[in-house]
């Protein structure tokens, strides 16, 4: 097909060809093309079959309302071909078709749409009901467009900016230009959005006079440049802004030129006011086959020969309802397409001007006719115009059928800032009524055409954004807005929605297959309202969302049920307003994980990195899981054990311990200075949900632990729970400011008196104590005699900057003993061992502290401190049936239970929280929870394994600890 | 082959003044209720009454799957009862809720959640249900496009593998249990809101509503999102339940891929394919109380980043839609269903947060055992509101809630 390749206004380089594959032959098109205006500049009209009844589709818009032009582009499924631009090496091939699309062998599925009204599936293929798995195959088979394979790999680079601005503009036509120009002037910082490759919008590929006899595409140009210069606007193009959320927060995605690193990013943009500029779509004209290849939008038809160089077809028919209709005609004729009739279906309020130059093209123009049918198997032959009664008919042979009924105005970004549309009687239009705080609204989707009105109505809207971003700008805004009402203002919308006929192929939606008669059958079935009609009809949940049905669907419901004004809604759009990738969305992915200062040491002495939390932690540190060699070597003689995830907080002020006694369960005013004070949390509930230690390092001043897991939230926590109290005191989180390391085993002390600048001795630092010293003179350690491992041990805080060294002078210190690391699973064994809880793995939501065994802690005479918990401990005391921690041994000494194994008799009763083989003890031990009364000492548990059958393991309650029960251990 | 299009849940009926009992809520438990109160107790002299549309709410956001391999003995057994009813809810309505019975994985990414999920699994065996724990390499046999490898943020170890579960076409259940109860007499009285319920001598006698009043001894409240606002302005009854939003999304349809749910609790994501061919999926509720339906840029990004670790193809894939609905959360995630207490005639069949569809079948069909004849059956029982009260929270979760501060 032969290219214009002399318009100024084309955005295509016809020297530079490109070639493509498609359906594996080898097609040409230059640079500049989309793949489906490339396929078109090959004689290619029927770009796809559709979901259901697989017709022949082919390009109707050219902006991605629809999948008419979907197709698999290098093995990625639905790409939207009409607005992807053509790239070297693309493989495209067809999808959703046997054969090509010429001739899918599924085209016969058309006539069967008697079988299939709507919501026909809801209705058959479960009667009988063994039909329904293989039906269910079938529909599966039939759903869905395109192949993604299991095992693809989406190439390319993702990016993802956040960039911040003043004023965020969305749309790069000439009120966006305009407004961004206002804004900018006025110093702000300003981001323009636009998802074309280039600026200009709808003034681009018009050759229609501007001003003062400057065409249109000239216009757009000269702002475009002028923006382009100015340093203040920062300009995305081939941008599609696809949601906005809460405070004018906006997202895009951008697709990459040859000279980007990046193929897509996607952009979150916080902006202090917006500007809405997005323009319209057009409404398309329902009549019968009204998507049949060959009919096509009036920006379609026009643009494919202005802005890609190709004749939309030889012989054209047009059925519009608005002036750009009638423009393109004239435009079109004057570029050699041949014009059979231009049929109106506004009786008046054209522009004379355009009325006159038709006229003086001897083209026909009728007014009050509209397009009934599209005839043509494949594509348009021939069209049937009539009156809009219907009363006289007449046929026209054409290859080309330019079918619009109007303007829908591009309001998505609005609706989804949260603003409520109103029907608007002049324009038609579903409009705002009241625009969100710090939004606001442009140019054409206002339902403007006049084009100085546009520009003045962006520049107004641009200074209105200023003013939101506290700049004066009265004098400007009121001189803008004279400027505005002295232009033509929103332009009377067409109303026709629906061609005189029945509309048993009249398509509402192109996506779903969905007819006017559809929609008239779910009526008929009770669903009025339009949110339903769309849910059961399907009509807008395709692909192009509600590119095509958004208008008409609400405004047919609204006139077939005869309501006098439409009262009807728009059903509600969604983000991403362009479907987006996943990859884009999620653009370059930091795994933003926490690593302890001693993360790297761990890793090279063989740990076994494991997920917890927001940490990565060493869980083992040989590949025996079972951790033998650690456990023995903490028992026997020394080990370490990098602790430093631990939560550890400050708190201080004159009311830091009123705040820690409403905390805490236990009275902390008997923290003394020189001891340690081991303490638990609890929720409203009497729930356990911390414990850790307390010490007191001056007056009103005191340093606590927290599990790894409470960390994040534990200042929240006091925060919350003094909030009416007025108190005066500071917390900070010190977690990540401090590593710890514990220093644990029989030997332990041995190591620690070689660094140690102070006496470490059993008499000095006895269990429990704490002390502050230093470690070669240099390394500040707060050391805290604790045993949560069960044998001698040493808790060392340090600055994290000292962690690695510490460890490494402990290392050293402890060579000789043959010191070495352990990791969490060593840790949890010998925890256990020792009956010492890790909240969330002995206790649950259901558990208080009295069910875990530490109903002790609790002080219950300290009632002045309206300590979190205390009433729901006081009245569960006592209560029965309550689920109790217990320890247990196995009859069976050989078999160790499996975590997660339930107790049971009839009922379940419990479950094993955990159960090991203890190498110090030589038999399996474990603890569970099990309901009162089973947790009486000698009691037989049944114990259910998943997948046991009928086999049971039986175990029985005994008394804890396992492992050292007099503490005496932890004393030497 | 289809006739003549009629009415799906009957004519519009004017509302009368009097009702047996009505119910506050057109979604699905509301409707389910419904439908057994007529079919098993013959009360079909019964309101819904909605405020929106039928499946406004929970109804028609949900992700569409149902499983019934939860944690606890008390809930295991009536979400088993209402995964069986699928099938013969298809039958009785005459409408195909379109049960694909693909089987679910719950993914685990570390050994103690492998344990935790032992106890799931050992729970729902114990009652009959089937579930398994699977290894990786097993997983990725189920689901071929799986990432079981190493280099992930949350390598796969395992999975909870659940074959009676799937999903089931969400719309197609509220308009079907409808359907049932529009047959059986019962007026489903649509944008009708209800502005006052009535009582004397503790006991329910009617519901204000803006198209006028209705006497009624009964009223269920089941108005998902909006149960525990309507218990306390109009009855002053306060309820344990935090409202928070959840979202999900959908993907361009695609040939199938997935086939089967897809889910994992450390990557706060899950996926199915619809069978329209959309990768559904959705993930955790905000972290904060509100009552807005509104989506948020933080979580699609999240759920993709999410979806292109754990299913790496599906980079190649659009979203197409973000939705989001409310989530009536009590602090066990565990619902209220009681009744006459404390009014008599007053039941509540709130708080699912975000198991309502799943169970929507066996809740409604107890309710309406509970409503008729004033007992409540022991499938109930341990669902009452008295639970909170006396800290004996139910076990449906391990973890602590912590989307209210006070938790």
């Amino acid at each position: 097909m032969k290219r214009l390749t002399h318009l100024p206004t084309l955005r295509i380089d016809p020297s530079q060809e490109i070639p493509l594959k498609y359906n594996r032959r080898t097609y040409q098109g230059v640079h500049g093309d989309t793949v489906a205006t490339a396929l078109f500049a090959n004689g290619v009209r029927i770009l796809a079959r559709s979901l259901k009844y697989h017709r022949p589709r082919g390009l109707y818009s050219l902006d991605g309302e629809c999948s008419n032009t979907f197709m698999q582009v290098n093995a990625i499924p639905n790409v939207c071909t009409e607005n992807t631009l053509l790239r070297r090496g693309m493989t495209v091939e067809a999808q959703n078709v046997k054969g090509t699309p010429e001739t899918d062998r599924m085209g016969f599925m058309d006539k069967l749409d008697w079988a299939m009204p709507a919501g026909f599936y809801y209705r058959t293929l479960h009667k009988p009901a063994r039909i329904w798995p293989l039906a269910l195959k079938q529909v599966r088979k039939a759903a869905g467009l395109g192949v993604i394979a299991p095992d693809f790999e989406m190439k390319g680079k993702y990016d993802e900016i956040y960039p911040q601005a003043d004023v965020c503009v969305i749309g790069g036509g000439p009120a966006g230009m305009s407004a961004a120009r206002a804004a900018a002037a006025q110093g702000l910082r300003v981001i323009l959005l636009e998802s074309r490759p280039w600026l200009g919008g709808f003034f681009d590929y018009r050759p229609a006079e501007y001003h003062d006899g400057v065409p249109l595409y000239r216009r757009a140009r000269e702002l475009a440049q002028r923006l382009e210069e100015t340093t203040n606007v920062r300009i995305f193009s081939h941008t599609a802004m696809v949601g906005a959320y809460n405070n004018n927060l906006i997202t895009a995605f951008q697709q990459g030129g040859p000279g980007d690193h990046f193929d897509e990013r996607y952009i979150e943009i916080r902006a202090v006011s917006v500007v809405v500029a997005t323009g319209c779509i057009e409404r398309p004209l329902l009549f019968e086959n009204n998507e049949r290849p060959g009919v096509m939008q009036i920006g379609c038809a026009h643009r494919l020969a202005r802005t890609y160089g190709l004749l939309p077809g030889e012989q054209a028919v047009f059925s519009i309802g608005h002036d750009l209709g009638l423009e393109a005609a004239i435009d079109l004729f004057d570029l050699g397409l041949k014009v059979a009739c231009v049929a109106d279906i506004r009786e008046d309020g054209q522009d004379p001007r355009l009325v006159d130059e038709l006229a003086a093209r001897k083209i026909p123009f009728w007014r009050g006719w509209v397009a009934t049918r599209a005839h043509g198997k494949k594509t348009v032959t021939k069209v049937s115009l009539s009156t809009i009664p219907g009363t006289q008919q007449r046929d026209f042979g054409c290859d080309l059928l330019v079918a619009s009924a109007g303007m829908t105005p591009v309001t998505g970004p609005l609706t989804l800032a949260q603003a409520q549309l109103q029907y608007d009687l002049h324009t038609g239009f579903f409009l705002p009524a009241q625009l969100p705080p710090k939004v606001h609204a442009a140019g054409r989707l206002l339902g403007l055409h006049d084009a100085l009105a546009i520009e003045a109505s962006g520049h107004l809207a641009g200074l209105e954004a200023a003013a939101d971003c506290g700049v004066s700008v009265d004098a400007d805004r009121q001189r803008a807005r004279e400027n505005l009402d002295s232009r033509p203002g929103p332009v009377r919308g067409c109303k026709l929605v629906l061609a005189p006929v029945k509309g048993r192929k009249s398509f509402i939606c192109f996506d779903e297959d969905t007819t006017i008669k559809n929609i008239q059958q779910a009526i008929a079935m009770g669903f009025e309202a339009t949110e339903l009609i769309k849910r059961f009809t399907t009509a807008g949940t395709g692909p192009g969302q509600g590119g095509i049905p958004g208008h008409n669907l609400p405004l047919f419901v609204a006139q077939y049920l005869g309501e006098a004004s439409v009262a009807a809604q728009p059903t509600v759009v969604r983000a991403p307003l362009v479907p987006t990738f996943l990859a884009t969305y999620a653009g370059s992915h930091h795994d933003m994980c926490k690593r302890t200062p001693v993360h790297d040491s761990q890793k090279q002495a063989g740990g076994v990195m494991r997920r917890i939390g927001v940490w990565r932690r060493a869980r083992y540190f040989s590949q025996d899981f079972s951790c033998r060699e650690e456990i023995v070597n903490v028992r026997n003689n020394v080990g370490m054990l990098d602790a430093s995830t631990l939560g550890k907080f400050r708190i201080w002020g004159p009311d830091a311990l009123q705040a820690l006694q409403r905390v805490y369960v236990s009275d902390m005013s008997k923290v003394s200075e020189g001891k340690v004070k081991y303490s638990a949390m609890c929720n409203d509930d009497g729930c356990i949900i911390d414990d850790g230690v307390v010490v007191k390092r001056g007056a009103n001043d005191y340093y606590f632990t927290t599990s790894t897991a409470r960390a994040g939230v534990t200042g929240e926590w006091f925060r919350y729970h003094t909030r009416y109290d007025g108190w005066n005191f500071s917390i900070v989180n010190l977690t990540d400011a401090f590593g710890v390391i514990n220093l644990a085993g029989p030997n332990a002390r041995q190591v620690l008196e070689k660094v140690a600048d102070a006496d470490v001795s059993n008499a000095a630092f006895p269990y429990i104590g704490y002390r502050e010293f230093t470690i070669r003179d240099t390394i500040p350690v707060r050391a805290m005699r604790l045993g949560f491992v069960g044998e001698l041990s040493y808790e060392l805080h340090v600055p994290s900057s000292y962690m690695q060294a510490l460890w490494d002078i402990l290392a050293e210190a402890g060579r000789e003993l043959n010191i070495r690391n352990f990791g969490v699973e060593a840790q949890n064994v010998l925890r256990m061992e020792k009956c010492h809880l890790i909240i969330g793995a002995e206790s649950e939501l259901r558990t208080t502290l009295h069910d875990v065994g530490l109903g002790f802690l609790w002080d219950r005479t300290k009632t002045a401190a309206k300590t979190v918990g205390a009433v729901a401990l006081r009245q569960t005391a006592e209560q029965e049936g309550r689920l109790k921690l217990v320890g247990f041994k196995m009859e069976d000494p050989s078999r160790t239970p499996k975590d997660g194994s339930l107790i049971v008799d009839r009922a379940i009763r419990g479950y094993i929280c955990i159960a090991r083989h203890s190498f110090t003890l030589e038999e399996p031990v474990g603890l569970a929870l099990v309901e009162a009364p089973l947790n009486q000492e000698g009691t037989r548990l049944e114990i259910f394994e998943d997948e046991c059958g009928d086999r049971r393991l039986y175990a029985k309650v005994v008394p804890t600890p396992f492992y050292d029960p007099e503490g005496t251990r932890l004393r030497i | 082959m289809f006739g003549r299009h009629k009415p799906l849940w009957g004519k519009k009926t004017r509302l009368k003044s009097s009702y047996d009992a009505v119910i506050i809520g057109g979604g699905l438990h509301g409707l389910a209720t419904a439908y057994f109160l007529a079919r098993d107790h013959d009360l079909t002299n019964v309101a819904v009454i909605e405020k929106r549309y039928i499946g406004f709410g929970g109804g028609g956001r949900n992700t569409a799957i149902v499983r019934a391999n939860q944690r606890t003995s008390q809930n295991v057994p009536l979400y088993k009862e209402a995964l069986a009813l699928w099938p013969v809810l298809t039958r009785e309505l005459d409408y195909n809720l379109m049960f694909f019975n693909c089987g679910n994985l719950n993914l685990m990414h570390s050994e103690a959640a492998m344990n935790a999920a032992r106890m799931n699994v050992a729970t729902a065996q114990f009652h009959g249900v089937e579930s398994h724990l699977i290894d990786a390499k097993q997983c990725k046999e189920l689901i071929p496009a799986l990432n079981i490898s190493d280099d992930i943020t949350y390598p796969i170890l395992g999975a909870m593998y659940h074959p009676p579960g799937g999903i089931v076409r969400h719309d197609a259940v509220v308009w079907g249990l409808a359907k049932g109860a529009a047959r059986h007499g019962v007026h489903i009285h649509q944008q009708t809101a209800v502005t006052g319920i009535g009582v004397a001598n503790g006991q329910i006698v009617s519901v204000e509503t803006d198209r006028g009043k209705i006497h009624t001894p009964r009223v269920l409240l089941a108005a998902g999102g909006y149960s525990a606002a309507i218990s306390y302005h109009m009855l002053g009854i306060k309820l344990p339940i935090s409202v928070l939003t959840i979202q999900a999304m959908v993907t361009q349809p695609l040939k199938p891929i997935l086939n089967h749910v897809v889910s994992s609790g450390t990557y706060h994501a899950y996926a199915n394919q619809t069978l329209k061919g959309e990768i559904a999926t959705g993930a955790h509720m905000d972290p904060w109380p509100n009552y807005t339906t509104q989506t948020t840029a933080y979580y699609i990004k999240h759920q993709a980043e999410a979806l292109a670790e754990m299913l790496p193809c599906l980079r190649g894939v659009k979203f197409m839609r973000h939705w989001a609905g409310l989530a009536d959360m009590t602090p066990d995630m565990a619902p209220i269903m009681d009744g006459n207490a404390p009014l008599k005639g007053y039941f509540m069949n709130c708080g699912w947060g975000y198991f309502g569809f799943k169970s929507c079948a066996a809740a409604g069909k107890y309710m309406a055992r509970f409503m008729a004849t004033g007992n409540c059956p022991d499938m109930l029982k341990p669902f009452t509101l008295r639970r909170f009260a006396q800290h004996r929270l139910m076990g449906e979760t391990a973890a602590l809630m912590s989307y209210s501060p006070d938790n």
